[in-house]
């Protein structure tokens, strides 16, 4: 979105109103003792007031602003999303932050920085973190960019709507132990499981494959992309299971489910995700991790529990 | 997934003042408060100075400010002991030392941005305090420097980076500066101004006179002589003629009463009609007072009419002010070389003009007596007067011998060396001596001609004591007793006569070099201007103003009228300015061109991600659009080969203007290009 004319809202700050009120001061002192350099001053900060007025406007303006919708999260942790902000204008942008108003008085500002500046021509990431409380999918319909540039005289905002979603799963607790390959039963011994031994081959590329298995060599020469295949007798996919895990309530289960996702991807495991309604096939790769947290995400929260 | 707890607002850390900008700070401060420095009471910058040192010795020693409890008690301390001092915290020095004091204060205490800008905000006040007192070009365009480096500070506070880079914090900050010049030009001259003041503020206090006072001993007037400081100037209206060297006495305090040492003033009272018959050509000039702090108003011989609303004569000819001049003020007068008395000499006034202290000067009155003897007209004994003092061995000097007990005594007869001073005094004591009324005129003769703008500067080394006495059937006559010893005193001033090595330092540096003289003169030029066009600034010209801009009967809303054109005007301009600053999309024409393909693209669902190349780009819009896939590969690889090709940005020669025509081929194509429908896929 690029940040509209008509959008930018600009008030005085606090700091900018007790100036208001002192350059009042100065402009009747100035005519009551008829000093016209006294004047000569009042109307220099004046006319400057003005001027920082309209560089605070400018500073917001023509800017263009995305969000990076979609991002992950764990309950009780953050969400962080990620804001671009691109310059296009040959002048640089200085002292931006941006908010996220969670309702309740709550704010979430900017990590690192405060305060981000744009070069001319330039782009700049910020991240903010939203703290999540529940499992579930939070929306977010707008964040706040503000400025108080130049002089601090002025704050300058605008609402950026881009509905931000994060998928929430569950947090990951629980203290059953990882399930072994061997003892999820039923779905054997499949040849057709890819594996890592051998190399047999090249496939199409698919969203979440590890980058270690990425052809860069082809990628290289101008094809398309594609992934190195393999197979082997790699280890048995593991079946995450709602079943498993039969005495727990339905969140300690989700949570169980959730840790054993993040245990499994960490160790390069092929694993599959099975809860009511939902059935995700092993494979693994930062795709299929998120696939499998979403699933946990938009698990509902009280129907079959 | 990272995660880091936060508060809601901008961190502390954010808030938290640095060094730099303490630093800054302080030196903003210290400028300020060095142009007043000499007004305020010592201890106050010396509190400011250490409340600074502490503070940044404690910043530099990533210290925080030290604890409340020392913090309060220093300000208590600081701002009972001024309360003690000034007795009233109104008023603009009691207020100024105030303000300084809590500047200080507050800098020891500053902790976050917040005190910062309370500082900013009291440097600003202090600026603007000090031009309401001062007049100078050079103060203005100091307190607006000062104003741009304090402005600077607050631009280095909210910026998040370019920490050390102070140049361009500075020149930013300068630039909004200009800009903002030429609207602070508007509002002054056409914001609206009021007559007077709109209530009355208490007087400063400070009584320091300058120039001639009410009464005159023996010497006082040859201390004057060496001062070069300018008393007044004077400008006579174009048509109106310059009076000769012999008529431009300009009159101040006329003394009357006489102890025999000293001369003193008697409060005269104001009359409405002087009584005079005015004759001779009439004089139309205005005379530029510097502040004296004294109530009189230096006119020339004799005033006839002036535009000082409140001014009034005396009953001695004086032009009085109600109130001590403490700011310069301009006063438009007409005067007359010749006065004719339309009514004879009261009794009482007869009587104070012919006093004399009994039992002093002894010898005088004895001297008085055997002159009136051999003549018992008027204008004979006062001829007579006069022949002694250009006969006999008087001498006229800035140095006289110090005299004694009797000072005419003195004079006449020991001594015979003296200043204008001397002169008058014993000129009057041997009239009324011999019954003839004669009062002592203090004031100024002659004056420096600037040939470059037109006008006379008197400095206080032309301050001059003459005499009037009275003839019947003609009224007060000047007479000048110095012209009979050193007439050229009265035709040429005192430079050109005194080349005693303590004239004023001015009068030796044009001796010597006389093209010097003359730059002082262009200086002095510009200084009347600066006072005439800007400080003298009021509604009248502000009238005039209009009326130059071809506006029919200018009044206050015809002004604010013309201050709302040029407000618009003005930001309008800055718009225009913001406008071109931020204008999107470069004025490369390949760029343009390859932005209207992405346009075109973009409004049948194919927008362009910020991170794909051209070639990228094409490969995903074949696949969501194959129908479109031709063109557009065709498009985004000449756009490539134009772009990053061989001879591309290769800068100069033959290859740009092949490449000029290629652009333009290209551009042709994107415009012929015109993809319809929306989006196949998805």
């Amino acid at each position: 979105m690029i940040v509209n004319r008509r959008r930018i809202y600009i008030i005085p700050t606090r700091f900018g109103i007790a100036l208001a009120l002192l350059l009042v001061a100065m402009l009747i002192a100035g005519l009551n003792y008829n000093s016209n350099l006294g004047l000569a001053f009042g109307f220099l900060m004046v006319s400057l007031a003005l001027v920082a007025m309209h560089h605070c406007h400018r500073n917001l303006l023509n800017l263009s602003v995305d969000a990076i919708v979609e991002v992950d999260a764990f309950a009780g942790d953050y969400a962080s999303f990620e804001i671009l902000l691109r310059n296009q204008a040959a002048i640089d942008r200085c002292d931006l932050e941006i908010r996220m108003d969670l309702g309740g008085g709550r704010v979430a500002a900017a990590v690192h920085t405060a305060l981000m500046s744009v070069a001319a021509r330039g782009y700049q990431h910020g991240t903010v973190n939203v703290p999540v409380a529940g499992r579930g999918v939070t929306r977010l319909e707008r964040f706040e960019l503000r400025t108080r540039y130049p002089f601090g005289w002025f704050r300058a905002w605008t609402y950026v709507h881009s509905p931000l979603t994060a998928f929430v799963a569950p947090r990951p607790v629980g203290d059953r132990a990882l399930p072994s390959a061997s003892a999820a039963l039923g779905t054997a011994a499949q040849s057709e499981i890819r594996g890592d031994e051998d190399f047999a081959g090249l496939r199409a590329y698919e969203a979440g494959v590890p980058l270690k298995h990425m052809a860069w060599k082809v990628l290289a020469r101008g094809g398309e992309p594609a992934v190195r295949s393999y197979t082997g007798p790699a280890a048995e996919p593991e079946w995450l299971d709602w079943t498993a895990l039969h005495p727990l309530g339905a969140e300690a289960r989700l949570s169980q489910l959730c840790r054993w996702v993040l245990l499994s991807e960490a160790a390069q495991r092929t694993y599959g995700l099975r809860i009511p309604g939902t059935e995700i096939t092993p494979s693994r790769g930062a795709g299929h991790r998120s696939a499998c947290l979403r699933a946990l995400a938009l698990y509902p929260p009280e129907a079959s529990a | 997934m990272s995660a880091q707890p936060q508060s809601g607002a901008p961190t502390a850390a954010a808030e938290r003042v640095t060094f730099d900008s303490l630093l800054w700070i302080s030196a903003c401060l210290a400028l300020t408060l060095i142009v007043g420095i000499v007004a305020l009471p010592v201890w106050i910058p010396l509190t400011v100075a250490a409340s600074a040192g502490i503070r940044l010795v404690r910043a530099s020693r990533g210290q925080d400010a030290p604890p409340r409890g020392i913090r309060l008690g220093i300000a208590a301390l600081a701002i009972g002991l001024l309360f003690l001092q000034f007795r009233t915290f109104n008023g603009l020095p009691a207020g100024t030392a105030l303000l300084s004091l809590i500047a200080g204060l507050k800098l020891l205490e500053t902790r976050t941005r917040r005190d910062i800008y309370v500082i900013t905000m009291i440097i600003y006040f202090l600026s603007l305090a000090a031009l309401l007192e001062g007049e100078s070009f050079w103060l203005l365009i100091y307190l607006i420097g000062v104003c741009w480096l304090t402005t600077s500070t607050l631009l280095r506070l909210t910026s998040s980076a370019r920490k050390s880079d102070w140049r361009g914090s500075v020149r930013h900050a300068g630039r909004i500066l200009a800009q903002a010049l030429p609207l602070a030009v508007a509002f002054w001259l056409f914001f609206p101004r009021f007559g007077g003041p709109l209530w009355q503020m208490p007087d400063n206090g400070s009584n320091a006179t300058s120039g001639l006072s009410d009464s005159m001993s023996p010497g006082d007037i040859s201390s004057l002589a060496m001062s070069d400081e300018i008393a007044f100037r004077v400008r006579f209206k174009p048509g109106s003629g310059t009076p000769p060297p012999q008529e431009r006495y300009w009159r101040g305090p006329v003394l009357h009463d006489f102890d025999g040492h000293s001369w003193r003033r008697t409060e005269a009272a104001a009359v409405l009609a002087p009584g005079l018959r005015f004759q001779g050509p009439a004089y139309r000039y205005t005379v530029s007072l510097e502040p004296s702090r004294h109530n009189w108003i230096f006119v020339l011989d004799w005033p006839s009419r002036w535009d000082a609303e409140r001014a009034y004569l005396t009953s001695d000819y004086m032009l009085m002010e109600p109130n001590p001049l403490t700011q310069p003020i301009d006063v438009t007068a007409t005067s007359y070389g010749h006065v004719q008395a339309a009514q004879p000499l009261g009794p009482g006034m007869r009587r104070r003009d012919t006093r004399l202290p009994a039992g002093r000067n002894p010898r005088s009155l004895q001297l008085a007596q055997e002159l009136r003897g051999a003549h018992p007209d008027d204008p004979g004994y006062i001829e007579a007067v006069l022949a002694k003092f250009h006969s006999e061995a008087f001498f006229y000097t800035l140095t006289p011998p110090r005299l004694a007990a009797d000072p005419v005594d003195g004079f006449l007869f020991d001594t015979k060396r003296g200043f204008c001073g001397h002169y008058a005094s014993a000129f009057a004591t041997l009239m009324r001596a011999a019954g003839i009324p004669a009062r002592v005129v203090t004031g100024y003769q002659g004056g420096t001609y600037n040939r470059f703008a037109d006008y006379w500067i008197l400095r206080q080394s032309d301050a001059h004591a003459w005499d009037e006495v009275w003839l019947e059937g003609r009224g007060w006559v000047r007479v000048d007793p110095t012209a009979a010893i050193a007439p050229e005193r009265v035709e040429h001033g005192l430079n050109d006569i005194v080349t005693a090595d303590n004239t004023a330092r001015f009068s030796r540096w044009q001796q010597r070099t006389p093209w010097l003289g003359d730059v002082w003169l262009r200086l002095d030029a510009l200084r009347l201007l600066w006072r005439e066009r800007i400080l003298r600034f009021d509604q009248s010209s502000q009238e005039r103003l209009l009326e130059l801009l071809h506006i029919p009967e200018p009044d206050g809303q015809k002004l604010a009228l013309v201050l709302a054109v040029c407000l618009i005007l003005g930001l309008t301009w800055l718009t225009w300015q913001v406008r071109r600053e931020l204008r999107i999309g470069p004025r490369d024409p390949l760029q343009r061109a390859y932005e209207r393909l992405c346009r075109r693209l973009k409004s049948v669902g194919c927008e362009r991600m910020p991170w794909e190349g051209p070639e990228a780009y094409a490969v995903r819009v074949s696949r969501l659009r194959p129908d479109l896939a031709a063109p557009v590969m065709e498009l985004c690889r000449e756009y490539s080969t134009l772009r990053y090709g061989a001879g591309a940005g290769a800068g100069a020669g033959a290859a740009v203007s092949v490449g000029a025509a290629d652009t333009g081929r290209f551009s042709a194509a994107v415009r012929r290009f015109r993809p319809r429908g929306s989006r196949a896929s998805s």
